[in-house]
């Protein structure tokens, strides 16, 4: 199995930390980020949620050193200051950035092509480029996809393809916005397990998604609002608030959603339940 | 308005080759109906919805609207009563205000000022954008769920007879989904047939009577909706249950009874 992180012997505190960030559009009336804070250690899986145009995707670029800050404190991706072009562009090569649309991550005329492209541009030897490249095909189940065109693929596997690509440049963050946003339920589930596969290696993964049950399963989970930072913590604290999940324009995962319904017609289960399992479970308990 | 569409076959030119796209399409859907239009990514979903407002024409076979086929007197206005939201529909917003996007289908159907104001208005109530509010605002100073529903009211404001949903609820967030549901349940009150796209399984059990699956551009189950053993719904295995009905099988109750909505679950489980 291919390892997909870089190696870093030195790397202590955080691997994103940014102190005030600010962003606004060009003629926008409102900042996209107001003054956000955050920081992700080496290998944490940090779910991102939010309503639309509370931040999400532009705090995505930025820490992928893709859009300058409007301004911070401090903004720095894996040591390198995002606030500096240098910075930025160091960022780029240390942070990867999948985007939600299948349709326009794919640059190249085969999938293994594809998977190569970004270890190209770093000029790698030849005989370097195609032992990652043949890790990172198995370790994404496209091996017997290597030759085929990218609009062959399936959702799913053009994702996945795109995954693999990002990651066959050795990287300490990963980030994901909406990943399987535009996916069928078969595609969604191979991205998904893809994903999950990256856990315990020291990368570390911010995942952007609306969908609540995509988000019950990250070790930490940070809400945004109006472009800064309203809940950090564990997931089952957000989606303990209904409150603030109303107010942030949010939900809860399936399970949860009806846990909560029963519990307004006085059957109180023990949870909240966000996933069907532990509804069933509770639902049982409660007889 | 209703729909039939009569051994659809369509097919797209690249490089010299023929791509078969749609391939002996036959379903309909009752007037003030709701067809769940399910399957594969490429699966033939958004040609469908194309060929049925008529933006491509079929290679054989018919689309009947209201009953009427193509050729007949009142086909054209059957189709300008069709409406297309394309996926992603946000991204051909292009006038300088909420009121002037929303504004552009009915002028082009050549209605007088003040019936495209009225119309106007009432479509962007409707997605939830109150014109005191939201009519002078640009588009881009719009998230991209009040964007959504923009492009959404633009289409509205035409009064559809026949709504084409493609792929609505990608990207919204779980309140605006939510939202954009009840904006739905609003039109199939008010009697206007509804077709909707969707890879959001448990949305399209919400809100559809009966589904639509397309497998390769040919159908591989259509009408009720299907959870029996055989998996008409599961055919090709890239579709999963709706939550609610994985819930009702779980409590080894008759899944195809399961209920539509949370709401209606909890009545039932409480």
């Amino acid at each position: 199995m291919s390892d997909v992180r870089a190696d870093t012997p030195n790397a202590v505190g955080p691997v994103l930390s940014v102190a005030g960030l600010q962003f606004r559009y060009p003629g926008a009336v409102d900042d996209a980020l107001a003054g956000l804070d955050l920081r992700v250690a080496a290998g944490e899986f940090v779910a991102l949620v939010g309503a639309n145009g509370s931040g999400k995707s532009t705090l995505a670029r930025i820490l992928g050193g893709l859009e300058r800050p409007g301004g911070a404190a401090h903004a720095a991706a894996c040591g390198h200051d995002l606030l500096t072009e240098a910075g930025r562009l160091a960022a780029r090569r240390d942070v990867g950035v999948l985007f939600q649309d299948p349709e326009n991550q794919l640059v190249a005329q085969c999938v293994e092509e594809d998977v190569a492209f970004g270890l190209e541009n770093l000029a790698w030897p030849t005989a370097r480029i195609r032992e990652r490249v043949d890790g990172m095909l198995a370790r994404f189940w496209l091996t017997e996809l290597r030759r085929r065109e990218p609009h062959l693929l399936s959702g799913g596997q053009k994702q996945r393809t795109a995954l693999a690509g990002v990651l066959a440049v050795p990287r300490r963050v990963l980030v994901l916005d909406e990943p399987t946003a535009m996916l069928d339920p078969a595609g969604r589930r191979e991205v998904l397990e893809a994903v999950d596969g990256l856990r315990h290696e020291g990368l570390a993964v911010v995942y952007v998604t609306q969908e609540m049950d995509e988000a019950a399963g990250a070790d930490r989970v940070v809400a945004l609002e109006r472009g800064v930072v309203t809940y950090d913590g564990p997931v089952r604290g957000l989606f303990g608030d209904h409150e603030r999940l109303r107010r942030l324009g949010l939900g809860l995962p399936p399970a949860g959603e009806l846990a909560l319904a029963l519990g307004e017609r006085g059957r109180e289960l023990p949870g909240p339940p966000l996933t069907l399992d532990e509804l069933v479970l509770g639902l049982e308990q409660v007889g | 308005m209703s729909l039939a569409c009569e051994a659809v076959a369509f097919s797209y030119e690249e490089a010299r080759e023929k791509l078969t796209a749609l391939r002996d399409v036959t379903f309909s859907v009752p007037a003030g109906g709701s067809l769940a239009l399910l399957g594969a990514s490429g699966a033939g979903k958004s040609t469908l919805l194309q060929v049925v407002k008529g933006l491509d024409e079929v290679e054989s076979g018919a689309v009947l609207l209201d009953g009427l086929a193509p050729g007949h007197s009142g086909y054209a206005l059957a189709r300008r009563q069709t409406g297309l939201v394309f996926q992603s529909a946000e991204l051909q917003l292009f006038a300088a205000s909420a009121r002037e996007d929303v504004a552009f289908g009915p002028r082009r159907l050549g209605w007088d000022e003040a019936r495209v104001a009225e119309a106007v208005d009432e479509a962007l109530d409707l997605v939830g954008l109150p014109p005191a509010l939201f009519a002078e605002r640009h588009p881009y100073a719009l998230s991209g769920g009040e964007r959504r529903r923009l492009a959404l009211a633009g289409v509205l404001a035409m009064k559809p007879r026949l709504l084409l949903l493609d792929e609505p609820f990608v990207s919204l967030d779980p309140r605006t989904r939510q939202d954009l549901v009840m904006v739905l349940e609003r039109l199939r009150a008010s009697g206007v047939t509804v077709v909707l796209a969707t890879h959001d399984i448990d949305l399209a059990w919400a809100l559809c009577d009966e589904h639509l699956v397309l497998e390769r551009g040919e159908v591989a189950a259509a009408g009720a909706w299907d959870f029996g053993p055989s998996g008409g719904l599961l055919a090709g295995g890239r579709l999963r249950e709706p939550f609610l009905v994985q819930l009702w099988r779980r409590l080894g109750r008759d899944a195809a009874s399961a209920p539509r909505t949370v709401a209606a679950a909890a009545e039932a489980l409480a």
